[in-house]
């Protein structure tokens, strides 16, 4: 499996960055709120995101829904089919961590489960950035982007704190 | 529509994008964001637990603790356990910038310790929920740490005693 050297790449692309918006099955929200963000209103273009149609063209995958089973061998696909560096936007509550349908029949629970499908048949995505949201907000997504770039410091720090003695 | 009209009107309306991260969200009063537990205030009692739709809250214990985690990678910011939540511990915050490289930043944590029946040391309720139905209801704090079962055979013993005196 071959290395590539991603803060290169990342480099490369900072101010022209091409972006596929995958839909895995998603309740179709967080695909309105990237069309948001892809709007003159939100205007993800400021920071040179294009939408492009193939995903042998992109970047960076926008990424939402919950992976169904009747999507899941055309994301594998799709995932394969992107040149390296794969860069991953998984946008929306529902790809971060299953979401709503975390246990439903016909998902397979998120961008986490589908790496791993992704890892056993050798295909490899060099950065993920999660964006959780219900829908994600479009300042959420450039957010997430500018994140995924370097430009902005990551925010949320998991914790654990113990409640105060009596 | 003529080059002279788009340029009147883009004079007349201006510029609309925008600036964000350079300028402030356009959050409205209505936005939800993702939730805030007030250590100091959450019993442990597992209410919104029960209620969060996506299972974003779990309680996980672990030995003489118990954990109340919090997943936003999974939430869908409905704000429901924020409303059933009985020590009103739970705010809905408008904070969204929560993205992250790694999905274990996503997840935080609230230990709470657990207390033990003073009849068969297993583990019963959480400190923090003690107290609170100590401080709520007539009952003993002494009373309410035994476990469910105990306090069964506890009260089957005293209707018998009490049957057997009134013979
Ligand atoms: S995260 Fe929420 S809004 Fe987005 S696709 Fe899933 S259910 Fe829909
Ligand atoms: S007190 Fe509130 S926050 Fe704590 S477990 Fe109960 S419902 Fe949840
Ligand atoms: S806001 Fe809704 S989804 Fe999020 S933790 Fe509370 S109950 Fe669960």
């Amino acid at each position: 499996m071959s290395r590539v050297n991603v803060a290169r790449a990342l480099r490369a692309i900072r101010r022209s960055i091409w972006v596929f918006h995958l839909n895995s099955g998603s309740c179709n929200a967080c695909d309105i709120e990237v069309l948001d963000a892809l709007t003159p209103y939100f205007d993800v273009e400021r920071f040179g995101a294009k939408l492009v149609a193939s995903p042998r063209h992109a970047d960076v995958i926008l990424f939402t829904g919950p992976v169904t089973r009747e999507s899941l061998p055309k994301v594998v696909r799709a995932v394969r089919a992107m040149p390296r560096p794969r860069l991953i936007l998984a946008l929306g509550s529902c790809a971060v961590g299953g979401g709503i349908w975390w246990d439903t029949y016909s998902t397979i629970g998120g961008f986490k489960k589908l790496e791993e499908i992704l890892r056993e048949s050798g295909i490899e995505v060099d950065r993920v950035v999660y964006v959780p949201g219900c829908p994600v907000r479009p300042e959420a997504i450039i957010y997430g982007l500018l994140l995924l770039l370097g430009a902005v410091e990551q925010k949320a720090r998991g914790s654990e704190v113990a409640v105060p003695e009596g | 529509m003529s080059v002279a009209k788009i340029l009147e009107i883009a004079a007349r309306v201006g510029r609309v994008t925008r600036r964000y991260p350079y300028q402030p969200p356009l959050l409205t009063p209505e936005f939800r964001g993702s939730i805030r537990v007030d250590p100091s205030r959450c019993w442990g009692c597992g209410a919104c637990v029960r209620i969060c739709p996506p299972n974003a809250l779990t309680l996980k214990p672990s030995g003489k603790m118990v954990a109340l985690e919090y997943f936003v990678g999974r939430c869908i910011f409905c704000g429901m356990c924020a409303e059933v939540c009985p020590a009103g511990a739970i705010e809905v915050t408008k904070e969204f910038e929560l993205s992250a490289t790694s999905i274990e930043d996503l997840r935080t944590r609230l230990v709470h310790r657990l207390t033990r029946c003073s009849v068969c040391g297993a583990p019963t309720w959480t400190e923090a929920e003690l107290r609170a139905v100590v401080k709520a209801s007539p009952i003993t704090e002494e009373y309410a740490a035994i476990c469910p079962e105990h306090r069964r055979e506890r009260f089957a013993k005293a209707v018998a005693l009490r049957l057997g005196a009134g013979e």
